[in-house]
């Protein structure tokens, strides 16, 4: 450790030190002042909201309960099941998302005429709000009258209208499906970004020695995106736990509790049952669980840039 | 010039899995749309029809004039299947419009002059700064949605547009920050470091030599910041209570949450509700793709 610079050696090294600070500061400091009142302050406000109760119907009683919120969102008839539910929809639709997205960019990446059109319509589904994409899913899927169930009928596929959205695992493949095609595209994009860094010359040497586009696939392409696969990896992994949108216009987390992720008794706890204190201690766990996923994706993507 | 069996039903089988995608993607759109040019008595004939067989401009009509299809009087039974509330999706847009476009200009205004600060000039804590702003963007939304309804509420600002343009600008800015400062690292110095020459000061390097350098990023970080606002459901949904400042997603869930609405008004609301950001997407697909790829190439 060398001692501090005084100012004069501060100057001497960068006539424009004070300038420079001065104005860098200015600059950040409106962004900041907004972060820190929306990130900073309902940060600390969750935390010590959590430690009471605080329940709507009883508005005037606001005791210290200290950890008994947590104990009551861990102990509670939907916390296990739940989480096995979100487990579930998390690995299944993070599978669904990036074998999407890879098939979608491969595909764009190949000089097939067909594809200038999935150019076209692949940021569609990622741009448009999600519960006009959860809405638009409900009522194809929809058990009266809706388009797959007709289309599927007029086929001859199925003898009766199928209720897609009321048979528990239907509804959860579902809700996977409509994630997948509300979050591939993203996906689809990145990867493509991860494939276009590809030097070509691999794949000229590949042909040479004759590998077929399997091979090519597994040898070349897949060990050259596994950073790119990663950082997907973990990003779709974030998006799928904290899912809710989705579940809130398509299905209401039912039939039964069957596609109730975590995310959709915390709201629960605060709009049906009333409940802040337990609302946000659930929401705190769905926190830390995540966080503890974005510390798992700075090491791997620490050890991957020690690699490269 | 021969075409070998084997390259030919490799690109049979590669153009067929590019039409099922196109009908995958495309599909929910092109059948929202048709629905909505369609009188309620024909959605909910069984099988429907892809194409209307007797295309309408009712449901439109209806939402913005007040004018009840004639579909749903000649037909007695559906007659309740109409609803007052889907004539509140041309306000919430509107209200949707405002705050995006807010959001838009707020994140240009804030997040230029920080991402320059980052990425070209030396100061003291930067990095510390750095990592804090990207670092509260980690925070699952709904750990916070309680906590900003009582920060809006103490404020006043419940219900009102300025609270979702403060909301969603926290929630953009750290994106903008980031994205921004990826975008101007990676521009060439020399043109700055004449103008330092020339006794440019910071704000008019800025202004004069590296914001016309970085448009394309800026058009993309706007993109980006207006979508996600005019997307955002859950914080829209905690602090709004009136059609003075509901967004459309809400009003659009509100409207579907109906059980006694009609499916052509939904069909209606999601097409109008998805115009602006499928307009966006697809002329500025260039800028959208570089932007989003840029964030996962760019170190």
């Amino acid at each position: 450790m060398s001692a501090p610079l005084t100012i004069k050696e501060k100057l001497r090294r960068n006539p424009n030190w004070f300038t420079e600070g001065l104005y860098a500061y200015a600059s950040v400091l409106p962004a900041l002042l907004v972060i820190i009142l929306f990130t900073i302050y309902p940060i600390f406000y969750a935390v010590r909201i959590s430690f009471y109760q605080n329940i709507l119907t009883k508005p005037n009683s606001h005791p210290f309960v200290g950890l008994k919120n947590f104990h009551d969102v861990i102990t509670s008839y939907y916390f296990k099941n739940s989480l096995i539910n979100t487990g579930i929809y998390t690995i299944a639709s993070v599978t669904g998302v990036i074998i999407f997205g890879l098939i979608v960019a491969l595909l764009l990446n190949t000089k097939i005429r067909s594809v200038n059109a999935l150019k076209i319509i692949i940021l569609l589904p990622w741009a448009i709000p999600a519960v006009v994409a959860g809405l638009m899913w409900k009522w194809i899927l929809n058990s009266d009258f809706g388009i797959l169930n007709g289309i599927l009928y007029s086929l001859g596929a199925i003898e009766s209208y199928i209720p897609f959205l009321a048979n528990p695992i239907l509804a959860k493949l579902s809700l996977i499906m409509a994630h997948i095609w509300k979050e591939g595209p993203l996906a689809a994009i990145f990867i493509l970004a991860g494939l276009q860094l590809i030097p070509n010359e691999f794949y000229e040497a590949a042909k040479i020695d004759g590998g077929g586009d399997l091979l090519v696939f597994r040898f070349i392409t897949l060990p050259l995106l596994r950073p790119i696969l990663l950082v997907v990896l973990v990003y779709e992994t974030m998006t799928a736990i904290l899912t809710f949108d989705l579940v809130y216009v398509m299905t209401g987390g039912g039939p039964g509790d069957s596609t109730a992720l975590i995310s959709w008794f915390a709201y629960a706890e605060i709009y049906k049952f009333l409940n802040l204190g337990t609302g946000i201690a659930l929401s705190i766990i769905i926190a830390l669980i995540t966080l503890i996923l974005i510390i798992l994706y700075m090491r791997a993507l620490k050890t991957e840039d020690a690699i490269s | 010039m021969k075409i070998k069996p084997r390259a030919l039903t490799r690109s049979i089988f590669l153009n067929l899995l590019v039409l099922i995608l196109i009908v995958y993607i495309a599909g929910p759109f092109i059948w929202v749309i048709s629905a909505s040019f369609q009188g309620e008595n024909e959605l909910l004939k069984k099988p429907p029809s892809i194409i209307p067989k007797n295309p309408t401009t009712d449901n439109y009509r209806y939402v913005f004039t007040g004018q009840v299809p004639t579909s749903y009087e000649v037909t007695g039974q559906l007659r309740s299947r109409i609803s007052q509330e889907a004539r509140l999706i041309a306000p919430a847009l509107k209200n949707s419009f405002i705050i995006a476009i807010s959001v838009l200009l707020i994140n240009l205004l804030f997040a230029t002059p920080a991402a320059y600060a980052f990425a070209r000039l030396r100061w003291k804590f930067r990095n510390g700064f750095y990592n804090f702003i990207l670092g509260s963007r980690l925070m699952p939304a709904m750990a916070i949605a309680i906590p900003y309804y009582v920060i809006i509420q103490s404020l006043k600002l419940m219900n009102t547009h300025l609270s979702l343009i403060l909301v969603h600008s926290a929630l953009t800015i750290p994106f903008s920050i980031w994205f921004l400062t990826l975008y101007i690292t990676n521009i060439p110095r020399d043109m700055e470091e004449a103008g330092l020459v020339d006794g440019c000061n910071y704000f008019q390097l800025l202004k004069n030599i590296v914001v016309p350098m970085i448009l394309p990023g800026l058009v993309a970080a706007s993109a980006f910041a207006f979508m996600t606002s005019y997307n955002e459901f859950l914080f829209a949904r905690f602090l709004t209570t009136s059609i003075a400042s509901q967004t459309g997603p809400v009003i659009i869930s509100s409207i579907s949450g109906n059980p006694d609405v009609s499916y052509s008004l939904i069909s209606v609301c999601l097409t109008l509700g998805m115009i602006p950001p499928v307009i966006l997407a697809i002329t500025m697909r260039k800028w959208l793709t570089e932007g989003l790829s840029s964030t996962i190439t760019f170190r």
